[in-house]
């Protein structure tokens, strides 16, 4: 699996625009509005080597906070000019309002095109790139809010240890979101989904990429994914309650979400 | 296919933040006579002394859980009491269901249990609201039949429990709009519109309504009426302890006693004529005859 994504990180962004026709764009922003997170939440978003979630998280950090200093704004009505400078002040002292992504991956490669990318697109606080194994965090007990898993989870050897520690390491009302590829509940759609993974995404593999073996091995690691309902009994089975999942795209994709209560 | 030795396992597990029932020293008060029930919970108050054995189906657990643990309803409605205290700064939000849970020990991704729009903050307000007046007219009801205070005629009695509950909007008043238009969203008229009739319902009951005609739907849909249009004028009141509200009210009930009053008068007016014009018909039949008889 390590070498796989040796191969991949580069081409990791690409490969991902064209496999999905940019959809994997919309996931991610869906699963991002279903966490809601505030400002002030602790993040950490394991294989996400290139970073996307992480950054997207912190734009809605730094949005919510904008529409919170600007709402307790309008609220006063006779402020001083010290008062006005001050929350201004506050607005780029904290933007994020302590707000924290460590973003965790078993890959240095994926790691360092995900700095490169934070440094190109200019985001610089509140990041950390950490390398770990997702099935032994190198985390204390009980640190963050929320935990996200985004296309990350079927690469692990053994799925129990990673739901296990993603329950050690969050915060009690802490929250385990997953997003991953999922069994397609419509036959008509999963016909056309099958010809077109076996056919197609290696083609596109080989010629964006120069590597067939990779997205072969990348398809064949969905279909062995376990299905819907099946990997939120095993999210319980870590502990997790109010367990639920939501099909995006008729269940291409599925985001699972479990609450360590 | 789930093995059976897995769910041994889950039971044993320690829950990090449900609670020891036996730690609640707050007693959930008993259930209510008229049980309020909307879509996201099941049952509103669970005596903490019942087993946890029918557990809602969606967890998907085998209720092989420790029997002394809240269940996940009661957490839910502790976050959401606890995020009352939020709602005059935050508004009736996730934001306020965030801070709630942060005041509980719980992460404030806890939230994420609950819509993004603040919906069951407001329906769970209004359930309890709705629990305290039938708790408050349960009471007075016992006073009356124990003798010691007065029965209340029908306009006073519907003026106090009106304004009884319209009271315990005050310390919201200012987000009070917002929660209007919340509970007039689409996905959220089932739950808004079953509170607010059990409750128009609960008061007619201590008031001592006893109509089996069309009289209940006339009744209540008078009531109802009542009670919104009272909440609007109250969400616009500047008067000192809401005084124009309370003016209003007394107006409007005393209005719908009196519109009652007129119909059940029309109604015996309406009677005594017909009587009088049998009476009248038989008459003069009787004198007609007499005469032929002749």
């Amino acid at each position: 699996v390590y070498q796989v994504f040796e191969n991949v990180a580069k081409k990791y962004d690409i490969m991902n625009d064209s496999m999905s026709l940019g959809i994997h764009r919309v996931w991610k922003d869906v699963l991002l509005y279903k966490m809601n997170p505030s400002p002030g939440i602790l993040l950490l978003d394991v294989a996400g080597g290139t970073g996307d979630i992480a950054f997207r998280f912190i734009d809605y950090v730094r949005s919510v906070r904008e529409r919170q200093l600007r709402r307790k704004l309008k609220h006063h009505q006779n402020l001083s000019w010290q008062e006005i400078a001050d929350s201004y002040q506050a607005e780029t002292v904290k933007p994020l309002g302590d707000s924290q992504v460590v973003v965790c991956d078993i890959n240095k490669e994926m790691l360092k095109v995900g700095r490169q990318k934070a440094q190109h697109l200019g985001y610089s606080e509140g990041l950390s790139w950490v390398v770990g194994n997702a099935e032994e965090l190198p985390f204390g007990d009980e640190k963050f809010d929320v935990y996200t898993i985004a296309f990350g989870i079927r690469n692990v050897t053994h799925i129990d240890l990673v739901l296990q520690e993603a329950y050690r390491v969050l915060k009690p009302g802490g929250r385990f979101l997953c997003l991953e590829f999922s069994q397609v509940n419509n036959p008509l759609l999963s016909r056309l989904y099958d010809l077109y993974s076996f056919q197609i995404i290696p083609v596109l593999g080989e010629i964006i990429a120069g590597d067939w073996k990779s997205y072969q091995y990348l398809v064949e690691s969905i279909r062995r994914f376990p299905p819907q309902e099946e990997f939120k009994a095993m999210i319980e089975d870590a502990g997790f309650l109010k367990v639920d999942y939501q099909n995006l795209t008729s269940g291409i994709v599925a985001i699972h979400s479990g609450f360590k209560l | 296919v789930r093995c059976q030795l897995c769910l041994p396992q889950r039971a044993l597990q320690a829950s990090a933040a449900l609670r020891r029932v036996s730690d609640e020293h707050k007693k959930e008060p008993a259930a209510s006579s008229s049980q309020h029930q909307f879509d996201s919970h099941p049952t509103d108050h669970q005596p903490e002394q019942e087993p946890q054995g029918p557990r809602p189906s969606y967890t998907g657990q085998g209720g092989q859980e420790s029997e002394d643990y809240e269940s996940e309803e009661q957490l839910q409605h502790r976050i959401l009491t606890a995020a009352l205290e939020f709602v005059p700064e935050h508004g009736w939000s996730a934001e306020a269901i965030a801070e709630g849970a942060k005041t509980l020990g719980l992460s404030a991704a806890a939230a994420g249990m609950f819509h993004n729009d603040g919906s069951e903050l407001v329906l769970h307000f209004v359930s309890q609201c709705n629990t305290k007046l039938s708790e408050l007219l349960e009471q007075e009801q016992k006073l009356v039949q124990l003798g010691k205070t007065e029965k209340k005629t029908t306009d006073q009695f519907l003026r106090d429990a009106l304004e009884a509950r319209l009271r315990m909007l005050i310390p919201y008043i200012e987000k009070w709009p917002q929660a209007v238009s919340i509970l007039l969203l689409p996905h959220n008229i089932p739950s808004s519109l079953s509170l607010l009739t059990s409750m128009i319902d609960d008061i007619w009951h201590y008031a001592g309504d006893q109509s089996t005609d069309f009289d209940w739907y006339t009744r209540r849909a008078v009531l109802t009426g009542i009670y919104n249009t009272t909440v609007l004028v109250m969400m616009q009141d500047s008067s000192p302890d809401f005084e124009d509200t309370w003016r209003f009210l007394e107006n409007r009930v005393a209005d719908a006693v009196n519109m009652d009053n007129t119909a059940k008068q029309v109604k015996s007016t309406g009677e005594a004529l017909v009587q009088g014009l049998m009476g009248a018909v038989v008459t003069v039949s009787t004198a007609a005859r007499a005469l032929r008889a002749e």
